[in-house]
């Protein structure tokens, strides 16, 4: 046979089981005088248990004035507390406003920092054209252009550099003299 | 000044009666949980203080009662924690009783030291189930809202407190 533990017989004993529990443990202690003896024991004890109820005899009026006194003591200290208190949390330094004005300050300082000391991405110069005209070089774009202007000359030659570069070859038809013109975009 | 440190006079005609209502039964509770006449009285005022500060809840008076046995239980639990050893009123230190002999004083107080030795090894909060529950009649659901847990905790602490005493009174009559 099994035996419920103690557990449940000190329970039983205070009316403490669940309507289930309580119905095996009645059903067990039917047939289980062991069990009876122990539950009757936890009975016992709760039985002694309550001469805790007995309350000493006190002059109660007087400790009860005591108690009123001090109680209201006890209030008006706790008042004072507080109002000595409240002062210093006026003067706190960071209010919910204030610190959300710091808070914005420095966050704007970072993103500022950060955003100068990241290096503009270098940009192609697209526009930039060296090319050969009717009378000359020209560079330029954007609206604005340089001319090298090959005045007079009817028969050049233009050469073109891998890197941007162009040249003029010409021979002037007054002068007999040979000109040479380079002109270098960077 | 004054003014703000004194309240009004309503409020303090309604915690002077507040104070009056409960005052013994509080007492009795917190008694019969540290056992001590002295440390009850103080456990008391405290609990009191700390239940008027916040007077907002005393304003349904039926929570309210049940709101300050709250307070005065774990008022005195955390005693009983922070002064895990107890200490009790020599006879000679006992209030008087003008109804019985002073043999019967003697007796009396022995058997309440005897209770008592039995109780200081159950913790706090065994002690304060167990009293809520067998000294008090409270039933378990009440046991377990005052002692802020579950119904199922309750009854393991009552058990294991039972247990423990009836051990205790069993090893003492040998």
């Amino acid at each position: 046979m099994k035996h419920p533990n103690q557990s449940t017989l000190a329970l039983f004993a205070g009316g403490d089981l669940g309507y289930f529990a309580r119905w095996k443990t009645e059903r067990h202690l039917a047939n289980c005088d062991l069990c009876g003896a122990e539950v009757a024991s936890f009975e016992a004890i709760r039985e002694i248990s309550t001469d805790l109820a007995e309350v000493p005899e006190v002059s109660w009026s007087g400790l009860e004035a005591e108690m009123k006194a001090n109680i209201r003591l006890g209030l008006v200290a706790g008042e004072c507390v507080r109002m000595a208190d409240a002062p210093l949390r006026e003067r706190r330094l960071f209010t919910g406003f204030r610190a959300a004005v710091a808070l914005a300050s420095i966050v704007t300082l970072v993103v500022t920092g950060v955003v100068l000391q990241t290096p503009a991405p270098l940009m192609a110069d697209d526009h930039m054209v060296v090319q050969g005209i009717d009378n000359g070089i020209e560079v330029g774009g954007r609206g604005s252009a340089f001319r090298l202007m090959n005045t007079g000359a009817t028969n050049v030659t233009f050469s073109v550099g891998a890197q941007g570069s162009m040249g003029a070859r010409y021979v002037d038809p007054k002068t007999g003299y040979i000109t040479i013109n380079n002109v270098y975009a960077e | 000044m004054s003014e703000v440190i004194e309240p009004g006079l309503e409020l303090q005609d309604r915690q002077n009666r507040f104070v009056s209502e409960h005052l013994r039964r509080i007492f009795v509770q917190i008694y019969r949980i540290v056992g001590n006449v002295a440390d009850a009285q103080d456990l008391t005022q405290e609990a009191f203080i700390k239940a008027l500060q916040h007077q907002e809840q005393l304003k349904d008076e039926q929570k309210a009662a049940h709101w300050l046995s709250r307070i005065a239980t774990n008022t005195a639990i955390d005693f009983l924690r922070r002064n895990s050893r107890t200490t009790f009123c020599e006879i000679d230190e006992a209030p008087e009783s003008h109804s019985e002999s002073p043999e019967q004083a003697l007796l009396r107080s022995e058997h309440r030291g005897y209770l008592e030795d039995g109780l200081r090894l159950l913790s706090p909060r065994e002690r304060a189930a167990l009293l809520l529950r067998d000294v008090e009649g409270l039933p378990a659901e009440e046991v377990a809202r005052r002692l802020d847990c579950s119904k199922a905790t309750v009854r393991s602490h009552i058990a294991n407190a039972r247990t423990k005493f009836r051990k205790y009174i069993e090893r003492r009559k040998r």
